[in-house]
């Protein structure tokens, strides 16, 4: 079962997914990248349906460049969030539905703060402190309502988020592999194994 | 010469002109003035109002002076019906991009959307120009209080100061003069937009009657779009001691 | 453009109008890279449609053959491919010596699993535009931009009953290329792959007897050995193993194996060392 998690701090955004790619019963691949990165400051994490994740989140990607090009401004993480919600929505309405479950992460450089989408397959979209997709939702909510608090630093986000992991490693029935961790900061986005 | 290619605007001339363009332009420069100035607090659009008649109705509000987005207004300078449809599409574009990414479209984006529109009917096969030209001032998160105008070819193009319509170059030379490098307050370049109209109008008396006036400012973060009304504008000339005699003695 | 100008735009009879004219020239070169059109059924879910024709109760009921085992792995001297050759349609066996491995180009290789004729159909559609994007750009395909192109034709087919698990590998200017690709969109890229219903048997023995570093010779007797096993207990896989093995020069087929023969001289074989 796949699993995205999201995490905001004061000043940064930590959005992490699990890296494996299932068939049936087999493992098809550990370090699948489940992520793409929209813009300098935003960066959406997809599960769900095979094959409507890559495509949505590219389709997404590409429209948001597009329009950086075109205007010479980056899009908001809110605007790139709205985005996506109106494309998923009008792709419900249609014959052949996405099926994907969104998190978007993204720092607003213009109003100097951090802000994560919450996405499921229906387009149903808030803003929120903290967020999870999947089985592992279960598990990691109560803890991220237990321990998070809007001021936490970097540093305490991933160790909250690692001891999420270390939850699922404890209680799932399925194997959780390797995560991957996306931080968004004023800086831009980079990568932290987990 | 002309005759051969001035009847359809798609069509160069020899020259290397477009002339239903530049007749579009013409008939912009013998409307009535418009004009905006951008200040530090805010930017200012004012107008001038030709009255045709003295029976003609005037309680339906202005035709120089347009909201076309939560954080833009614009003035108008040309064809009123043509700037009808315009607005009509412009203020469609706004809320179309408020309805696919919840936020205020960016300024020039809107700008460059309508001049989109006017550069279309420069080209495409029968159509004629639009015989408007705009003054749009607005703010956005991205470049703060913006000021530009777009004229019938589609140009767009932003400024401190600028006017549109009749008397253009007497009105421009004046905010030339005038407008301080470091910029104005809000209250100088009200005041600077009166003395301009007062200069340039055609009528020796001015009245509120004779104006359209405008500002659009921030407040706590949000931003504040004012029409003014007949006895704003008349307080406003009062302050700046234009008030035409006859109005006074109305008083 | 606008809706309003190009209402206004056609509505002018100008004779020097020839929009038209250039289209009817004939040839269009987006034309090419367009994709197949196939006439769907007039139905709202095809996928129940063509269940509704190859359900066993139904009459007259299409068999669409399935059942395979097919694997294909990165190793320090290149690729090896390796599949059966079994055709079923349910318990029926319909063919012993089916070609699953399909040779798109002499440097591109893929696999069959899954429908044998969206395989053979897709993978040749792909091989065409392999050809024509050669002849535009005077240089080969890669092997991530040949299977995205093979991934996004059959995601735009998805959900009307195409079903195919193919392995798309190669060589190309980054060195040996292998990627998974399935009919639900999925496109992977990796370094071990097995496909089909015998895929698990594979996978046991080519997991443990795996090591990158292996010789040519080795990586050979693996991947053959690991489809044998499979088709030892995989009902719906046998006939015989096809090997191929992919290098810089292109790929090289390494010869077809009876599965009654391997039986009996892996028998005569000691069992495998435990490590």
């Amino acid at each position: 079962m796949e699993t995205l998690f999201g995490i905001t701090g004061k000043d940064f955004v930590i959005a992490a997914y699990d890296t494996k790619a299932v068939a049936s019963i087999t493992m098809m691949k550990i370090g699948e990248d489940k992520s793409r990165n929209l813009n300098d400051h935003s960066v959406m994490l997809y599960s769900g349906e095979p094959g409507d994740g890559v495509h949505f989140a590219e389709y997404i990607e590409r429209n948001v460049k597009l329009n950086g090009i075109r205007h010479g401004l980056e899009m908001s993480p809110k605007a790139v969030a709205s985005f996506a919600r109106r494309e998923l929505a009008d792709s419900l309405r249609s014959r052949k539905p996405y099926s994907v479950n969104l998190l978007i992460a993204g720092y607003d450089v213009k109003k100097d703060t951090p802000a994560l989408y919450w996405m499921d397959h229906l387009a149903s979209s808030a803003e929120v402190p903290f967020a999870a997709h999947g089985y592992g939702a279960y598990y990691c909510l109560s803890m991220m309502d237990r321990y998070h608090r809007p001021d936490i630093t970097e540093e305490e986000g991933i160790k909250l988020l690692k001891m999420c992991i270390n939850e699922l490693r404890t209680r799932m029935i399925l194997n959780m592999p390797d995560f991957v961790a996306k931080v968004v900061t004023k800086e831009g986005i980079r990568v932290v194994q987990l | 010469m002309s005759r051969r290619y001035d009847s359809r605007t798609t069509i160069f001339s020899p020259e290397g002109r477009l002339y239903q363009v530049e007749y579009a332009m013409e008939a912009i420069s013998h409307a009535s003035t418009a004009l905006g100035i951008l200040s530090k607090e805010g930017v200012v659009i004012a107008a001038e109002k030709k009255v045709a008649s003295k029976l003609l109705d005037q309680t339906t509000g202005g035709e120089k002076v347009y909201i076309i987005n939560d954080n833009m207004i614009c003035g108008v300078a040309g064809i009123t019906s043509d700037a009808n449809i315009l607005i009509d599409y412009v203020q469609r574009s706004a809320q179309q991009y408020l309805y696919t990414f919840n936020e205020d479209m960016p300024c020039e984006q809107l700008v460059q959307k309508l001049c989109d529109l006017k550069q279309g009917y420069t080209q495409y096969g029968g159509l004629r120009p639009f015989g408007v030209s705009f003054i749009y001032a607005g703010w956005d998160e991205h470049y703060g209080f913006q000021l530009y105008h777009s004229d019938p070819s589609g140009n767009y193009s932003g400024w401190k100061a600028t006017c549109i319509g009749a008397n253009t170059a007497a009105a421009q030379g004046i905010l030339r003069q005038e407008y301080k490098d470091e910029g104005l307050t809000l209250q100088e370049a009200k005041n600077l937009a009166i003395k301009v109209l007062s200069k340039t109008m055609d009528t020796t008396a001015l009245g509120p009657d004779k104006l359209e006036f405008a500002t659009l400012e921030i407040k706590d973060g949000r931003v504040i779009r004012r029409i003014f009304s007949t006895n704003e504008i008349e307080a406003l000339l009062k302050e700046n001691d234009l008030l035409s005699k006859t109005d006074e003695a109305k008083q | 453009m606008d809706a309003l100008v190009s209402k206004y735009a056609h509505s002018s009879a100008s004779p020097l109008d020839s929009s038209e004219g250039f289209s009817q020239a004939g040839f269009d070169a987006a034309q090419q890279f367009a994709l197949p059109m196939f006439d769907i059924p007039m139905v709202s879910n095809p996928i129940d449609f063509l269940r509704a024709h190859t359900d066993p109760s139904a009459e007259n009921r299409i068999r669409i053959q399935h059942g395979t085992t097919t694997l294909a792995f990165k190793f320090q001297g290149g690729i090896v491919v390796a599949v059966d050759s079994r055709a079923s349609g349910g318990s029926y066996i319909a063919s012993q010596t089916v070609k699953k491995v399909i040779e798109i180009n002499p440097y591109l290789l893929g696999t069959m699993a899954g429908g044998a004729a969206d395989c053979q159909y897709w993978e040749r559609e792909l091989g065409r535009r392999c050809r024509l994007y050669e002849l535009r750009n005077k240089e080969r395909i890669s092997v991530a931009a040949a299977s995205k192109i093979l991934s996004n034709m059959v995601y735009d087919y998805k959900g009307m009953g195409l079903s195919m698990g193919t392995m798309i590998t190669g060589w190309d200017k980054t060195g040996p290329a292998l990627y998974y690709v399935d009919s639900d969109g999925s496109r992977l890229k990796g370094e071990r792959f097995s496909v089909g219903s015998g895929s698990t048997f594979a996978y046991g023995v080519l997991d443990t007897g795996y090591d990158f570093d292996m010789s040519v010779d080795d990586a050979i007797a693996l991947g053959k050995r690991s489809i044998y096993h499979a088709c030892h207990r995989d009902a719906y896989s046998g006939g015989s193993v096809n090997v191929f093995h992919v290098k810089e020069s292109g790929w090289e087929f390494k010869g077809n194996f009876d599965f009654d023969k391997l039986h009996w001289d892996y028998q005569a074989q000691p069992k495998g060392q435990i490590v």
